[in-house]
């Protein structure tokens, strides 16, 4: 597998507290991969540490299969915008670009422009970034984290306090960076949702610790559809569905939920029927991305 | 480097607080003046018979003129303010988080961000000390212009001096982490506030060594500067003070640029 970013059992504490425990994550490239987790989870701890603002306590990451000292050289090609993005207010947005570019010694009008472009901030003019709304501060942030040319972009919750379609403006613009540019992308969210329509890869992340990390097909085939069932007679329901060959079957709580053969819903309640087991619900549901989050981390609160 | 210093006059030529500390210089510059005017030419008989008595020295010429402008708690005030606050200007708006990530070497960031802030800070006294001194030559009567070679001395002195303040205003800065803090040290060290200590602390050294050699305000940046005499001082006196001066620059540089290195990006 070709990875452009390994982690190392990536660790950051504070005190007794372990912000990032032994994380070790690997992003495939040309993927955008996912860190799902709830506010204060880890996930700004270790996209810190992987972009270079602060130090590991323990473990290493690799970029490129570069580690240790050789990091250095593949720096240069790594793109963040964390938290906040980092502006200077009374600048324009191409004032803010050329700030950037004259540190890292590009002087190339045409390029900066080019990345407004890709932003949709080419029209801003004189309008100092103080003055631009919070979707257009974020993506001024992406094309500042364009400007060294990265292979990889480290995005921590870009879409936080967008509105509808300044959420629809930014995943425009991943699907165009991850696509057209061919752009590694590494992005956090706690807004499950709008994540799972822009991530290939996910890693689940929970009170510091990697809980799973899988591609969108292996997670999407664990929030599958299923067909709820609640009866009179949970044992005797489930020697019929046995008789009428169906395997695929979990008993949860008092329901009995079936993985196959979902259209067969009017027959399985005819079969209990002629057992006289009076069928009380009978529905196909699907476990959103959310459900199956809660599940593994166990509770819903502060998401 | 060089790149990186580019980027610092780039952005600090479009700071707004750059312009305002640049015309606040040539404010007090001018007050400077007028003061020069008022005391050595004395056009409304205010002080008609003891001309010079308002300043502590008895002549006006380039070295009391440097002496007017820089070794002067307010021009070191303004100063410190624009190292401050240009020191502590990227931190403050998250820009820093776009370059240090790209760099292990952050500590070349706080070098260059430095350089950069003493070229603006020498640009600062140029124009302040060039305004002054340019309408004290040509309108106060009293002005000779003595010794250029004189003047450059103390210039470059008390230039020097101004270098180590902003040092240590620039450690202060990165130490703090914040405007506040940065320019509450230097609004302590310069308006004599630390004083106060630095007596306490000689009386101590006095009590305890019947005849110290080396007194806390020998050393204290401050004091040093602000009791140095250039103007009839001797080559031993001139030394110390430059090698005060280094040191001070070479320690609040390194403390610098090692809590650059060593520390995370909140």
């Amino acid at each position: 597998m070709d990875y452009i970013l390994t982690t190392y059992e990536l660790t950051k504490q504070y005190g007794s507290y372990k912000a990032s425990n032994e994380v070790s994550i690997h992003v495939q490239r040309g993927a955008i991969y996912g860190l799902i987790g709830r506010n204060g989870a880890g996930k700004t701890t270790l996209m810190k540490m992987i972009g270079g603002l602060s130090r590991p306590t323990s473990g290493s990451y690799a970029i490129r299969g570069k580690n240790g000292e050789s990091t250095e050289q593949m720096m240069s090609k790594v793109g963040i915008l964390i938290e906040a993005p980092g502006l200077y207010p009374n600048m324009t947005a191409m004032q803010n670009l050329t700030t950037k570019a004259i540190a890292l010694g590009i002087n190339d009008k045409k390029y900066l422009m080019g990345l407004l472009e890709e932003v949709g901030l080419a029209d801003t003019g004189k309008k100092k970034a103080k003055q631009f709304s919070l979707g257009m501060k974020q993506r001024l942030g992406i094309a500042m984290a364009l400007v060294n040319k990265p292979e990889l972009l480290i995005l921590d919750e870009p879409i936080n306090g967008l509105d509808p379609q300044g959420i629809a403006e930014m995943r425009g613009i991943l699907h165009h960076l991850c696509h057209d540019r061919g752009i590694t992308i590494l992005i956090s969210s706690h807004i499950l949702d709008e994540l799972s329509k822009v991530a290939t890869q996910y890693g689940i992340i929970h009170e510091g610790r990697l809980l799973e990390e899988e591609s969108k097909e292996e997670l999407f085939g664990k929030c599958c559809e299923r067909l709820e069932l609640k009866t009179s007679d949970i044992n005797k329901t489930l020697e019929v569905l046995n008789t009428m060959g169906f395997s695929k079957i979990e008993v949860k709580d008092d329901a009995i939920n079936i993985y196959e053969r979902l259209n067969e819903s009017g027959a399985i309640t005819v079969a209990l029927a002629k057992e006289n087991i009076q069928t009380n619900e009978i529905a196909v549901k699907t476990e959103a991305l959310e459900d199956y989050y809660f599940q593994l981390t166990g509770g819903n609160e502060n998401v | 480097m060089f790149n990186l210093i580019k980027m610092n006059l780039y952005r600090m030529s479009r700071a707004v607080s750059t312009w305002v500390i640049a015309i606040v210089t040539v404010c007090f510059a001018l007050l400077q003046f007028g003061s020069l005017k008022l005391i050595f030419d004395d056009p409304f008989n205010m002080f008609s018979g003891e001309a010079g008595s308002m300043v502590a020295f008895d002549r006006l010429d380039g070295v009391s003129a440097v002496t007017t402008f820089l070794q002067n708690g307010n021009v070191l005030i303004i100063l410190a303010i624009f190292v401050v606050l240009f020191a502590n200007a990227e931190h403050k708006c998250g820009f820093d988080k776009n370059l240090i990530g790209l760099s292990k070497n952050r500590w070349k960031q706080t070098l260059a961000r430095w350089i950069s802030a003493v070229i603006g800070m020498t640009a600062l006294i140029a124009i302040g000390f060039g305004v002054m001194l340019g309408l004290t030559a040509l309108f106060v009567d009293a002005f000779t212009f003595g010794s250029a070679v004189a003047m450059f001395k103390s210039l470059g002195l008390m230039y020097l001096g101004a270098v180590a303040f902003s040092a240590i205003f620039f450690f202060f800065t990165t130490l703090f982490n914040n405007s506040v803090g940065g320019v509450v040290t230097s609004l302590v060290l310069t308006t004599g506030i630390f004083n106060l200590f630095e007596m306490l602390m000689d009386m101590l050294v006095k009590k305890i060594f019947s005849s110290p050699k080396v007194l806390p305000t020998d050393i204290f940046y401050d004091s040093v500067f602000m009791n140095f005499s250039h103007s009839d001082a001797s080559t031993k006196a001139i030394l110390i003070f430059a090698g005060i001066s280094v040191v001070y620059i070479v320690l609040s540089l390194l403390g610098s640029m090692v809590l650059q290195q060593r520390r995370d990006v909140k």
